[in-house]
C-alpha cells in the first residue's frame, strides 16, 4: 500500500509501511530475569511470523546488567537479539525506557511493536507508540494477519467482552499492540536455537524529569493468581467473609489460591490483585472453582485459558452453567463444607480410594 | 497551582445490552456517567487544591451531551470546564483523542494560566485501553507516572507521587508540569454539593472550544488523524466447555459428584492427586 502523505496529519512523518519489517517483542526484566510474560509475547509473534515469514522476530533488551539475559529469548523463538545494557537505564522511568525504544524503533523501522501489557508495559506502551506517531491496541486476545493486505490484526473485545474488534494499522507503522499477562503461552525452550545479537550503545539519554526517592517492597503473597494452579473464586454470591474462608479452606487443601469476580473485589471479600476478568488479571489454571461467580462476560474473559471450571450457584439460570464444565446448581456453602470433608477423608485414605468413589 | 483533569462521559457499561441477531450494542435507553475510573482523578485534583490553592479545570472531549459529566464534576468543586468539541473530533482513536486534550492543555496554559499538573483516571469503563495518561505526555513532552494514589508537592515545586505496583509502593519526585494517571479505587470521591451546583448554574464555567478554536488541522483529529482502523467486529469465539449441570439431592451427594467428574477427568486427575498426595 502506498500512502499519500498529503492525506496524513503533517505532524507524522511521511513513511511508507514497506520500509518497515520485523516484528519486535518488548522483553521487560526484573530481579529474576526477563518476565514471563514478556516471554509469552513471542507466541502471538510467531504467528504472525508463520504468515509472513520473511518476517525476523527481534527482541528487544534494554536495562541494566541484562546482557547477560540476551540468550533466553532466542531459545524461545525469537531470531534477533536488540541489547541497550547501560548503567544509565538502571532505574525503569516509562518516558527513558520508552524513548530508548522509539529511538532503536527509528533507526530499525520495524513492521510490529508488541508489548506484554503489565503495569510496566501498559504504562510505556502507548507513549511509544505516540512518541512514534502510531497507533497501538490495548489488550489484544489474538493477532492475525489481513491476507489482502498484509496488516496485523490485533484482535481484542471492546466495550464488553463476548464481540472481538479487529482492529488494524493500515497506514502507519510500525503496527503496535500488547496482551495482558498469561493470554499467552511463552513458546518452548529450545536448546539448539541460535540467533544474532546485537548490541547498541546509548549517546544520549533523556532527562527523566523525575527520580525515585522511595521503593518499599511488598510482602509478596505466596502464589501470584497468574502462576496457581488451583484457583477457587469467588463471586458477589460467596455473601461473607465466612464464605471466603470456606473458600480458602477448599484451596488450601489443594494447593490452590483465593480470587474473586470484580464484584467480589468491590464488596470487599478479595484483594484487588486478585480479581480475575477483563478488569482484572487473566489466569490459567488446571482448574478453577467458580463459586457464587454468575458468569458475566468480563468475568469469563479471564479465565479462557483455565483447564477446567466447576461452578457451585444456587441460581439454575446462571450463565456460569454454559460456560463451565462441571455446574452444580446449589447453596454454595453446605456444598463446600461437604467437598472439604470428603477431600480431606481421602487425602487420609490415600490414592485408592479414588477407585472405591468412582465405582459408586 | 492549575490542575487539569481530564473526564470522560460513558455509556454505563452495565446497561448495556447486545442485540443477539446484528451482534451490534444497543444503546438507546443506556445512560451515560462520568467513568467511573475518572473520579479518584477528580479526588487528586480537588485535594491538590484544598492543599495548595488555584484552580481545577475539567476537560473532556466529546459531543455537547458530555456537558452533563463536567456539570456533575462542577458539583464536586471543580472549577471550570472545558468541553472540546467538533465533528471534526468524532471517530478518533486514543492518538487522535490524545491530541485535541494535549492542544486543549496547551491553550489552557496559553489562555487560562499554565497548568501545573494534569491528572487522569486509569483507564474508561467502555475502551479500558489506559492510553490517554501516556499519549497525552508523549504530546506535551511531560514526564508521568501511572497508578498514582497519592500527591503532594515538596519543597523544590516538585510533586511527590505515591504510586503502588505488584512489587513495591514507590514514591517520585516528579518535576512539573507533568502528567499523573491514578489507580483504580485509588481515592474515594467527594460527594456533589449543593452549593457547588449552584454556583455552578449561576457561573456557568462551561467553555466549549471546537477545531478552529485550537487551531487544529483536520487531518489530525476525529477519524482522519486515527492511525487505527476497526477492520471488523465479530462475536467472541466460545471456549469449548462441558457444560453438564447437576442438580444434587444434598450438599454431600454434590460433593461425592463433582469428585467423581474430576477424578475419572484425566485432564485433572492426575493433578489433583498429586496436590492431596504429592504423588500422581
Amino acid at each position: 500500500m502506498k500512502v499519500n502523505c498529503e492525506k496524513l496529519c503533517p505532524d507524522w512523518p511521511c513513511e511508507q509501511p514497506d520500509e518497515f519489517k520485523d516484528i519486535w517483542v518488548v522483553m521487560e526484566t526484573d530481579e529474576h530475569g526477563i518476565s514471563e510474560a514478556s516471554l509469552q509475547m513471542l507466541t502471538p509473534a510467531k504467528k504472525i511470523q508463520s504468515k509472513k515469514p520473511e518476517e525476523k522476530i527481534v527482541a528487544v533488551l534494554i536495562g541494566y546488567n541484562i546482557k547477560q539475559y540476551a540468550e533466553i529469548p532466542i531459545k524461545h523463538g525469537a531470531d534477533k537479539v536488540i541489547v541497550v545494557d547501560d548503567e544509565r537505564l538502571k532505574t525503569y522511568y516509562p518516558r527513558v525506557y520508552g524513548q530508548v525504544i522509539v529511538d532503536l524503533a527509528k533507526k530499525y523501522k520495524p513492521a510490529v511493536i508488541l508489548v506484554s501489557a503489565t503495569m510496566k508495559g501498559r504504562e510505556m506502551g502507548p507513549y511509544i507508540a505516540n512518541t512514534l506517531r502510531t497507533g497501538i491496541t490495548a489488550d489484544c486476545t489474538d493477532f492475525d494477519v489481513d491476507e489482502k493486505t498484509g496488516d496485523v490484526l490485533m484482535i481484542r473485545p471492546p466495550f464488553a467482552a463476548i464481540m472481538l474488534a479487529y482492529i488494524k494499522t493500515p497506514f502507519r507503522r510500525p503496527q503496535m499492540g500488547t496482551a495482558r499477562p498469561n493470554v499467552f503461552p511463552v513458546p518452548p525452550y529450545d536448546e539448539s536455537r541460535t540467533g544474532e545479537i546485537i548490541e547498541e550503545k546509548l549517546e544520549t539519554i533523556m532527562d527523566p524529569g523525575m527520580q525515585l526517592v522511595n521503593y518499599v517492597p511488598v510482602k509478596k503473597e505466596e502464589v501470584l493468581i497468574e502462576k496457581a494452579e488451583i484457583i477457587v473464586s469467588v463471586g458477589k454470591g460467596i455473601g461473607s467473609m465466612d464464605g471466603v474462608k470456606l473458600a480458602e479452606k477448599l484451596a488450601s487443601l489443594l494447593g490452590g489460591v483465593v480470587a474473586g469476580s470484580r464484584k467480589a473485589v468491590d464488596a470487599g471479600f478479595v484483594d484487588p490483585e486478585r480479581q480475575v476478568g477483563q478488569t482484572g488479571k487473566s489466569v490459567k489454571p488446571v482448574l478453577y472453582f467458580a463459586i457464587g461467580i454468575s458468569g458475566a462476560a468480563q468475568h469469563m474473559l479471564g479465565v479462557r485459558e483455565a483447564g477446567r471450571i466447576v461452578a457451585i450457584n444456587i441460581d439454575p439460570e446462571a450463565p456460569i452453567f454454559k460456560q463451565s464444565d462441571y455446574g452444580v446448581v446449589g447453596d454454595y456453602r453446605p456444598i463446600l463444607e461437604a467437598l472439604i470433608e470428603e477431600l480431606q477423608q481421602l487425602k487420609e485414605k490415600g490414592p485408592e480410594a479414588i477407585e472405591e468413589l468412582l465405582k459408586e | 497551582m492549575r490542575i487539569v483533569v481530564g473526564i470522560k462521559w460513558v455509556p454505563n457499561t452495565q446497561a448495556v445490552r447486545f442485540d443477539p441477531k446484528t451482534g451490534t450494542l444497543i444503546r438507546a435507553g443506556v445512560p451515560s456517567i462520568v467513568n467511573p475510573h475518572d473520579f479518584p482523578a477528580i479526588e487528586l485534583a480537588l485535594r491538590l487544591k484544598d492543599m495548595y490553592g488555584g484552580e481545577v479545570i475539567a476537560v473532556t472531549m466529546a459531543p455537547p451531551s458530555a456537558t452533563q459529566g463536567l456539570e456533575h464534576v462542577l458539583g464536586m468543586g471543580v472549577d471550570k470546564g472545558i468541553l472540546l468539541t467538533d465533528r471534526k473530533f468524532a471517530g478518533a482513536d486514543t492518538l487522535a483523542t490524545s491530541y485535541v486534550i494535549a492542544k486543549g492543555i496547551e491553550k489552557i496554559s496559553k489562555e487560562i494560566g499554565p497548568v501545573d499538573v494534569a491528572i487522569f483516571g486509569h483507564e474508561t469503563i467502555d475502551s479500558s485501553t489506559a492510553h490517554i495518561g501516556a499519549q497525552v505526555a508523549s504530546w506535551l513532552g511531560w514526564p508521568y507516572v501511572y497508578y498514582a494514589r497519592d500527591a503532594k508537592l515538596v519543597e523544590d515545586g516538585k510533586l511527590r507521587v505515591t504510586r503502588q505496583t505488584e512489587k513495591a509502593v514507590e514514591e517520585y519526585e516528579v518535576n512539573l508540569p507533568a502528567v499523573v494517571a491514578t489507580a483504580i479505587k485509588a481515592l474515594k470521591p467527594r460527594p456533589v454539593r449543593l452549593s457547588y451546583k449552584l454556583r455552578a448554574k449561576i457561573e456557568k464555567p462551561i467553555i466549549a472550544w471546537n477545531i478552529e478554536d485550537l487551531g487544529l488541522d483536520p487531518r489530525c483529529t476525529g477519524l482522519k488523524g486515527s492511525p487505527t482502523v476497526v477492520a471488523n467486529i465479530t462475536w467472541m469465539p466460545e471456549v469449548p466447555r462441558k457444560k453438564i449441570v447437576y442438580t444434587p439431592k444434598d450438599p454431600r451427594d454434590a460433593a461425592r459428584w463433582i469428585l467423581k467428574q474430576l477424578f475419572s477427568d484425566e485432564s485433572v486427575a492426575g493433578f489433583l492427586k498429586k496436590a492431596l498426595w504429592g504423588e500422581e
